[in-house]
């Protein structure tokens, strides 16, 4: 994936939170390998997470669950196996050569919050869009009713760089950078956001710190999708974002809203 | 360790009988209810929990934590951790205290670790439920209610730190005599037809509909009470299962099913007998599904059981005995009765049943 240089950035905000434990309805889905640099032939544990701030729960292998869960190196998908119900929900053996890249889809999952509950977290993910929406339709006192679809990526650093790291999986919500983070950088890390293979602008962007969550990026990508951060830290990353559109006609719910998350470590410049 | 892996499997096992939500963590808890306190022992994954509660307790953020520092960090933060345990008894906060009591973190990567915390408090007098919250939790999680009087654990699915649904305690006050405990289940027997049950009350309707002759009443009502009476007992003591996803549009197709072939037919034909008893099994099992969350008292079980039988019995001998004297009794000798009444009543029910039966299939 390429885009201009220089491609106009939308609002960067760069803000600390108090880090408290916030209660939320709305949570976020990111994967944690056991290591971002596995050796080459070492064994890589695959945790899944939902959690709010980069902390948050273990979430044990589902298969029910799983619309796909593989490891991508050298252009090679494979599946990532492991025990139902149990955390961690992979295993996979390192190939270590290049940079490879966890992908996991999940199934849709229902869900139904009150309204007030359901505005907040739009608000806090920046649907506002949604909002807005919801008001047109005269919908704004209902509870909000929707299917949630995960799209968790994770890259992992090998000896040297691949087209793994810079190309689409091929979810239907997707984060992907344009340069391969793990590798050394000098300077700020973009990336795009595509829906359906096709760059989505407007959508927020979050970027935030493992070891101190209070440390969290965003902005909203720009005409072309794009997205670019200033990472202050090296260390490992996450990148989220969330798009809802409305459901199909013949659908339980009214929103479909879409998840992507990237976890990766960058080293030091 | 396997047991615990074995019960949060079993427990991921059952979550489809639970409400969609977030994602399943692998945290879970037992709460116990005792005399006059109770105790809570919470499972759950070390680093996570360490990571959560560390910038409140001033502990900096660390990916890979051993066992003795998460113990360490734990065990110094218990007063914080209770802070986020809210154990409602009649809607009154408990205050709890917290023990780290495990650690356990393999080595092996590919073997889970987790941490049990001990949580434990008073019971205010003669309350009569409690309600379990937890905040330090992000995924849908299984609480495990019992009581020392309780014959069985009851499971429900907390999502994030939303509040549990209250649970009902018996071991307040004095326990209650057999006669009362006859007296209360044939009560509840009885409410779970007239008013809570519709689709039961439309099903006996059904039955009746076909003919207000007493013979062929009769026989309908004895195949259904003893289908239903037989997995009623054997459903309660787990000889029979069969998911709510089943049991319940399968009751729904009953009451479409009966209410047609009253419109096709007004004779009692051989295979009536046959269908309604096949029926009332199913009726039973869902009898059984509504029992069971009421929290049996241990040892008194079977007289439990049976005024709850027992009460169901009277509600529908009530509903057939209402629908008799209210327009049988008067209308039944009319030559439109089964046009003008008959015909339509059943067709309402009949659509009724078939939409339920729709409702209960696709969740919608």
């Amino acid at each position: 994936m390429r885009s201009r240089r220089g491609a106009r950035a939308a609002v960067v905000a760069a803000h600390l939170l108090a880090l408290i434990v916030v209660p939320a309805r709305a949570h976020d889905f990111w994967i944690g390998p056991s290591s971002f640099k596995p050796a080459p032939g070492a064994i890589v544990a695959v945790h899944l997470w939902v959690g709010q701030n980069f902390v948050g729960d273990p979430v044990p292998r589902q298969s029910g669950a799983i619309e796909q869960f593989f490891v991508r190196a050298s252009g090679i998908d494979t599946d990532i196996g492991g025990a139902n119900h149990i955390d961690p929900a992979g295993l996979f053996r390192a190939g270590g050569d290049t940079t490879a890249a966890i992908g996991y889809r999940s199934s849709g999952s229902d869900i139904e919050l009150p309204a007030d509950k359901f505005e907040d977290y739009l608000r806090q993910y920046g649907l506002d869009a949604i909002v807005a929406e919801r008001a047109r339709r005269g919908e704004a006192a209902k509870p909000g009713r929707e299917r949630f679809f995960r799209y968790a990526k994770a890259l992992l650093t090998g000896a040297r760089s691949d087209a793994t790291a810079t190309s689409p999986l091929g979810f239907a919500y997707e984060i992907v950078p344009h340069d391969d983070p793990p590798l050394p950088l000098a300077g700020p890390l973009r990336g795009f956001i595509l829906y359906d293979g096709k760059p989505l602008a407007g959508v927020l962007v979050e970027a935030l710190w493992r070891d101190d969550p209070s440390i969290k990026l965003a902005m909203r990508s720009d005409a072309q999708g794009a997205f670019t951060f200033t990472l202050p830290r090296p260390g490992v990353w996450l990148f989220k974002s969330v798009h809802m559109v409305r459901a199909g006609f013949f659908s339980s719910v009214d929103w479909d809203s879409h998840w992507a998350s990237l976890t990766c470590e960058v080293p030091k410049p | 360790m396997t047991a615990r892996r074995l019960t949060l499997a079993l427990l991921i096992w059952l979550l489809p009988l639970a409400a969609q939500a977030h994602e399943i963590g692998t945290s879970n808890v037992r709460l116990m209810v005792n005399d006059k306190t109770w105790s809570a022992e919470i499972t759950t994954a070390p680093t996570a929990l360490a990571n959560k509660i560390g910038p409140q307790a001033g502990q900096p953020r660390v990916a890979n934590l051993d066992a003795d520092i998460v113990r360490t960090r734990l065990t110094a933060a218990t007063r914080l951790i209770a802070h986020y345990i809210e154990v409602r008894f009649d809607g009154i906060v408990s205050p709890a205290r917290v023990t780290v009591t495990q650690v356990e973190m393999p080595d092996d990567i590919a073997r889970p670790a987790f941490v049990v915390l001990r949580a434990e408090g008073e019971i205010s007098a003669q309350a009569k439920a409690v309600t379990w919250r937890y905040g330090l939790v992000y995924s849908t999680y299984a609480v495990v209610f019992s009581d020392a009087q309780s014959s069985e654990p009851v499971t429900q699915w907390s999502d994030g730190d939303a509040e549990s649904k209250p649970f009902p305690i018996l071991i307040s006050g004095p326990p209650p005599s057999r006669l009362q405990i006859v007296a209360q289940y044939l009560s509840l027997g009885f409410r779970h037809i007239v008013p809570e049950g519709l689709d039961h009350i439309l099903f006996v309707l059904g039955i009746f509909l076909l003919t207000p002759r007493l013979k062929p009443v009769l026989v309908q009502v004895t195949a259904f009470t003893v289908a239903h009476s037989v997995t009623l007992g054997l459903t309660m003591y787990r000889v029979l299962s069969m998911p709510p996803q089943i049991v319940e549009p399968l009751i729904a197709l009953s009451i479409a099913y009966v209410a047609i072939e009253n419109i096709v037919t007004p004779k009692l034909t051989p295979w009536r007998p046959v269908v309604v008893f096949g029926f009332g099994l199913v009726h039973g099992m869902g009898f059984a599904g509504a029992l069971a969350e009421l929290n049996l008292p241990r040892g008194e079980i079977i007289p439990a059981l049976v005024s709850f039988n027992i009460g169901i019995e009277l509600a529908q001998l009530t509903v057939i005995a209402t629908a008799y004297f209210a327009v049988a009794f008067w209308l039944s000798d009319r030559v439109w009765y089964r046009a003008r009444v008959v015909m339509p009543a059943c067709a309402a029910i009949a659509a009724t049943g078939l939409f339920w039966t729709v409702q209960r299939l696709f969740d919608v």
